[in-house]
């Protein structure tokens, strides 16, 4: 098996009169793990259901390992395109059993039957189900249920595996269980994998690149420090996560990519922000604060936004907080290790890297 | 016209409501004898509505069964022939039809829907009021089916409407091509009103259907779970159950079958009740001028086989079509006229196939097929696609189209991946699919009488010879061993599937012990 290169140049997909998808091109290194991150519409379970060769684009092609499987003259059919697919609702055959289910890719195969069993077996037991494997899906937990699928479309051992949402049905622990399951056993059967989903944290944790996707477009694609670090624009922001958004009366350039901003909230300090794409000198902009940059401190630190609390979460490893700052802004997930009551007075300390200047006329989905 | 649609619309109600209570009785309860009455649905379903009204008759009128058993039935033999009557025929003929259709819905619906009805703060009565709607398409294709069905019944029109003096369409259409001289107008007009009178149901399915998906069977559908009535409260449904399906099933059976145990011009002689096996020995040694029942059995079988897989095949094909939420307009007008062909009357069906295949340049140029078996099969093929198709439309919607997409994407061509992901969950309705259209093919008369090739007459047509002649016993006997010859093969049939097929396969749909 090697793993499959991906080719995809101005693809679109349009169901009747509605766009899904807007002249998407990406190109994908033969073993690498993509996540597409989008909210619902964006287009990317239409742009896997193409990659699949489930959904025909309206226009543009798909190259996998420089063969072109679809295009206007025609497509590929999806048995032909050695990937296999772990879906949304599983899709197991209600009438098959479990190990009958992760054997079914192999049917075709020219492994002996034996050497079949002992590769079920295998997948099986790495996935932690190998005591099911006589019990048919409908008797399966959501969690095992899973497991069942991605052992299917590991089975094979196809040069790329795609991801359907599979972690979206199950519960925190599961989902936790089964991301480091996915990333892991992957990443070992060395196949190319493209993986969607509208969870970002998910979405970090499992990605060599992630590709951010709004209104069938593609916006932002890189690694997913980049797209933390660097976001695009407002709404590649927003989607990645922001503690909230501060209003700013001024603002000038001081280097290449920053600027000096002083805030619409009276007796704020002036702070230091990181220059968004699409800002034009004097343009109308907001100020985007990701959760990692801001801490809890005291009202009286200076270069602080003073607030008060309004609500306190306990975490594990500390407390998040929600403060409202003056004006009525309120900041979310503001980290402290001790615990604020609400009604205290509190400052808000924004790292400068926490802090992006973004224009506010975008006119994207928040 | 105005009565055969009061009649067609009463009928379906009622068959759909009784199939539905039925079908949850038998599917979702710890009913006693649930085997029993589901076999007893088929029963009904293979009695042609001739033969039912024929049985009620040899009940009913004076001098037969009920005189017998000293009931004066002359009130009840009157309101028979009526309008009443036909409802009454009608509703048990199209309530089997009702019945499997949502059977199937029944069946692939998963117990977390009730359950999601029950923890929101739904009483049980309103669960099922939520959870009905899901069946929708069972539920519509049920009530379209039966009301076009009614609409092309000819048996009862015949045998009923023809002495109540309350001729509905079928009848009047065959009067208009059987009298002398024949007025073909009237019949065009009236077969044309009938396919125009299937336009609402379709309608009314469409309106509800538009835009939603049913598919509800996939990897993930909880086993259904029953409802357990206590002790008294299931004797009492058991009880209701088996009065009903007496009622509807075992009388006319038992008129039937004692008549064809006598040989006397009335059940009832002055010398009492003459019990006799004679008309089952001249069956086998017909009199002269009629047929003996081996021939045209082993005619008929052959005909129930090559029919019903070739429905099945084309059904399977429409009904993918039909259950496709993106064929738009084209569905329509395809489900449209699937249904309309469904009210074509088979009278008017194989007389237009001989107006058609006798035409001198067919004959001459295109192809030769007047008085042989093909043209049989195509007519009968053609009369049977329609309904099937609509039945078939529920189980093909209801499966997720991520269980074949699923297999395609694993390495499945588009063959196999449909024999072995949508074949194993559709099985059980295409068995059933298969075993009806094979049943109905040896029962059918109208298509048969008009089409079939000389020598090898089909066992309905043999039948109906005997019936209103001096040897009307004998037809009697014709057909009670017809019956039984037919759920001989559905038994033989039934138990191929359960051993021949893949456990999985069974257990689609199958219960679960609730925990």
């Amino acid at each position: 098996m090697s793993a499959t290169a991906i080719g995809i140049d101005r693809v679109s997909k349009v169901f009747g009169g509605k766009v899904a998808l807007d002249e998407v091109s990406l190109t994908l290194a033969a073993g690498t793990f993509t996540v597409l991150l989008g909210p619902s519409g964006s287009g990317k379970t239409t742009l896997l259901r193409c990659l699949a060769g489930i959904e025909r684009p309206t226009s543009g092609s798909i190259r996998l390992n420089d063969v072109v499987v679809a295009s206007e003259r025609g497509v590929v059919g999806p048995e032909k395109r050695n990937l296999s697919m772990v879906f949304q609702d599983y899709a197991l055959w209600p009438h098959l059993t479990v190990e009958r289910n992760v054997g079914y890719p192999l049917a075709g195969s020219s492994m002996s039957k034996a050497a079949r069993t002992d590769r079920v077996a295998m997948l099986l037991s790495q996935v932690g189900i190998a005591h099911l494997k006589d019990r048919y899906p409908n008797e399966l937990s959501g969690g095992e249920q899973q497991r069942v699928a991605l052992a299917r479309a590991l089975a094979a051992e196809v040069g790329l595996v795609l991801f359907d949402e599979p972690l979206s049905n199950l519960d925190a622990d599961r989902r936790e269980q089964l991301r480091i399951a996915i990333a892991t056993l992957t990443r070992e059967s060395g196949a190319t994998a493209v993986y969607i989903t509208h969870d970002q944290a998910e979405a970090f944790a499992l990605a060599d690149n992630v590709g951010v996707l709004s209104q069938g477009r593609l916006v932002q694609f890189g690694p997913p420090e980049t797209i933390y670090r660097q976001p695009a624009n407002a709404f590649v922001t927003r989607f990645t996560g922001v503690s909230g958004e501060l209003p700013v009366r001024a603002w000038s350039v001081r280097s290449s990519d920053r600027a000096q901003v002083t805030l619409g909230i009276d007796g704020s300090p002036e702070l230091d922000a990181t220059m968004g794409g699409g800002l034009t000198p004097g343009c109308a902009a907001s100020v985007l604060v990701r959760p990692a940059g801001v801490t809890l401190v005291a009202p009286t630190d200076e270069g602080s936004l003073v607030g008060v609390v309004r609500d306190t979460a306990f975490t594990g490893r500390g407390y998040e907080h929600v403060v409202a700052l003056q004006g009525g802004v309120e900041l979310s997930k503001v980290f402290a290790t001790n615990r604020s009551e609400r009604g205290a007075a509190v400052g808000v300390r924004c790292e400068p890297s926490a802090l992006f200047l973004m224009p506010t006329d975008e006119g994207l989905p928040s | 016209m105005f009565d055969s649609l009061v009649v067609s619309t009463t009928s379906a109600v009622l068959a759909v409501a009784m199939a539905t209570l039925m079908a949850w009785l038998v599917h979702r309860t710890n009913l006693w004898g649930r085997r029993f009455w589901s076999g007893a649905m088929w029963v009904l379903m293979l009695v042609p509505t001739w033969m039912t009204t024929l049985g009620w008759i040899d009940v009913l009128q004076p001098g037969e069964l009920a005189t017998a058993l000293g009931y004066h039935s002359l009130f009840l033999y009157h309101h028979f022939f009526g309008p009443d009557g036909i409802i009454f025929v009608l509703t048990t003929a199209a309530m089997p039809f009702s019945y499997f259709i949502i059977s199937v819905g029944m069946r692939g619906l998963g117990s977390e829907f009730e359950d999601a009805a029950r923890v929101h703060g739904a009483s049980r009565l309103r669960a099922v009021r939520t959870v009905l709607p899901i069946i929708a398409p069972a539920l519509l294709s049920a009530f379209a089916i039966s009301f076009a069905e009614s609409m092309s019944d000819f048996g009862v029109a015949f045998t009923l409407g023809s002495g109540a003096h309350f001729p509905i369409a079928t009848y009047v259409l065959f009067n208009a091509i059987y009298s002398f001289p024949a007025n073909f107008p009237v019949a065009a007009v009236i077969a044309g009103v009938l396919i125009l009178s299937t336009v609402p149901p379709v309608y009314l399915q469409s309106r509800v259907m538009r835009g939603r998906s049913y598919a509800v069977l996939s990897g993930r559908t909880r086993g259904v779970r029953r409802h357990e009535f206590s002790t008294p409260a299931r004797l009492a449904v058991t009880a209701a159950v088996a009065t009903v399906m007496f009622l509807i099933l075992g009388l006319p059976l038992t008129g039937a079958i004692t008549s064809s145990f006598t040989n006397t011009a009335s059940f009832l002689t002055p010398t009492g009740v003459h019990w006799t096996l004679e008309s089952y020995r001249q069956i086998f040694n017909a009199p002269p001028a009629f047929t003996a029942l081996g021939g045209p059995l082993l005619t008929s079988n052959e005909l129930g086989v090559l029919v019903a897989s070739g429905t099945v095949i084309l059904a399977l094909v429409l009904a993918k079509r039909l259950a496709s939420r993106t064929a738009g307009a084209a569905q329509g007008v395809m489900d449209s006229f699937l249904l309309g062909s469904v009210a074509i009357p088979g009278i008017v069906l194989g007389i237009g196939y001989i107006f058609f295949y006798d035409q001198r340049f067919i004959t001459q140029h295109v192809v030769d097929l007047y008085e042989t078996l093909p043209l049989l099969v195509m007519g009968l093929i053609a009369s049977a696609t329609p309904g099937q198709a609509r039945l078939l439309t529920g189980p093909v919607a209801q499966i997720q189209s991520s269980l074949a997409e699923a297999a395609r994407v694993h390495g499945a061509t588009r063959w196999r991946a449909w024999r072995t992901t949508s074949l194993p969950l559709m099985s059980r309705a295409i068995l059933w699919a298969w075993l009806l259209t094979f049943t109905k093919t040896i029962s059918e008369l109208a298509i048969a009488q008009i089409l079939y090739q000389p020598g090898h007459e089909p066992v309905s047509v043999t039948v109906e010879t005997y019936l209103g002649t001096i040897f009307a016993t004998i037809g009697s006997a014709a057909t009670v061993l017809t019956l039984v010859e037919m759920l001989g093969v559905i038994v033989v049939v039934l138990t191929l599937f359960r051993f021949v097929t893949p456990r999985g396969w069974r257990r689609i749909g199958e219960a679960v012990v609730p925990s």
